[in-house]
């Protein structure tokens, strides 16, 4: 009878288990999920903040260059 | 037995009067929240500077030009102590400024390579993106901001988005022709501050008054009076109810057809003075002093700037 008993009561927490770990994985995959977006948007953010620091000043002069009238390199270069 | 003739009641309207009745669907469009102070602060706290400092801007376009600065003097450095610590240094400012009427971008980088980056395009005729950035090759020491701006009939709004979590809106409104009232909100996740703000405005053409307060303890008033074309006077009151900070200042302004004239006396014990003086065409003299009686900080400028 007791064994019987504890037979039921660990069928109970083995359907209790299941559910509960069935809930976990979906939890742990949004949990993934997120942290994936979020490393992918840091690393973005990252690469973006290091590329707008070389480049955005040559940005601002290739834009100038192109712009109309047209300044030659010389008057780029020279100091006066 | 003559009949007296009251006087018309003032709501009768005139010809003349017909003009001025106020067309509440037709207001102006207001000043942007953040320049609400904007007459106050350009007499009371101009940018004073101490050492000696040298602009040169080259315009290779009408849009278009490269600015060189150099900076030496003593730079104040942040103590935990009522003691100012000044460590002299001398700085070279490489600039590029490409300036259309859609487009506005300008670049400063320095030589410990620094990057001020400023950007601002209008997207459509009534929303604007600005971006303004301080960034540095430390880890965890740049900062960035976005604004989205919408101007309306008689409206102004405008997002703010920056990093470390920080997300602001304001709204500003044109009550009447002269009075304006706007509201702000703003949230920092990474320091977990909120705060929303109040602010109004009213101006004629002789005079500007605004008000402004804050959930963060700050209430600001000022009023700046035009008194002729070269000479307007300014005075400014901020307290913070939480720190029981008080400070009140009286400014000048005169513009005057050689030169800027601005100068500010203080609550706090600082005078201060900058003179902007137009030698030739395209070569300007910049005369700046700010003396703080209180923490005995001595802080006299001299510079030259060339070019437009």
């Amino acid at each position: 009878m007791a064994s019987k008993f504890s037979l039921k009561l660990g069928k109970v927490k083995a359907r209790k288990k299941s559910a509960v770990t069935a809930e976990d994985d979906e939890r742990s995959t949004i949990a993934a999920a997120t942290k994936c977006v979020t490393e992918w948007t840091a690393w973005g953010l990252q690469k973006g903040k290091v590329i707008t620091h070389y480049g955005f000043i040559p940005l601002i002069i290739i834009i100038g260059m192109k712009s109309e009238p047209r300044p030659s390199l010389a008057q780029l270069l020279s100091p006066v | 037995m003559a009949t007296l003739v009251s006087p018309p009641p003032n709501n009768v309207t005139t010809p003349a009067d017909e003009k001025q009745k106020v067309d509440y669907l037709n207001l102006p469009c207001p000043i942007p929240y953040e320049e609400i102070h904007r007459e106050a602060f350009m007499s009371l706290k101009p940018e004073f500077f101490e050492g000696m400092r040298f602009d040169f801007t080259k315009g290779l376009n009408q849009r278009f030009s490269l600015s060189h600065s150099v900076v030496m003097g003593p730079t104040e450095i942040p103590s935990q102590s009522s003691e100012i610590i000044k460590i002299p240094s001398a700085q070279y400012e490489f600039g590029a400024n490409f300036l259309d009427p859609k487009v506005m971008l300008l670049g400063r980088v320095l030589t410990d390579g620094r990057l001020s980056a400023r950007l601002k395009i209008d997207l459509t005729e009534n929303l604007t993106l600005k971006a303004n950035a301080q960034l540095t090759a430390e880890p965890n020491m740049s900062h960035g901001l976005w604004n989205f701006d919408y101007k309306g009939r008689d409206y102004r709004t405008q997002l703010q988005l920056g990093n470390g979590g920080l997300f602001g809106a304001s709204y500003i409104q044109s009550v009447s022709p002269h009075l304006s009232l706007g509201g702000e909100v703003f949230w920092a996740a990474e320091h977990l501050k909120s705060g929303i703000g109040y602010a109004a405005r009213y101006n004629t053409d002789k005079m500007v008054a605004t008000g402004q307060v804050a959930s963060t303890g700050m209430v600001a008033l000022s009023y700046v009076q035009k008194v002729s074309e070269k000479v307007s006077l300014a005075s400014d009151f901020t307290y913070n109810y939480m720190s029981r900070d008080v400070t009140a200042s009286v400014g000048y302004d005169y513009i005057l057809r050689q030169c800027r004239l601005r100068g500010k006396i203080d609550s706090n014990g600082v005078v201060g003075a900058l003179l902007e003086e137009r030698l030739n065409m395209g070569l300007n003299l910049l005369l700046s002093a700010e003396i703080d009686h209180v923490k005995k900080d001595y802080k006299f400028g001299f510079g030259l700037t060339v070019g437009e």
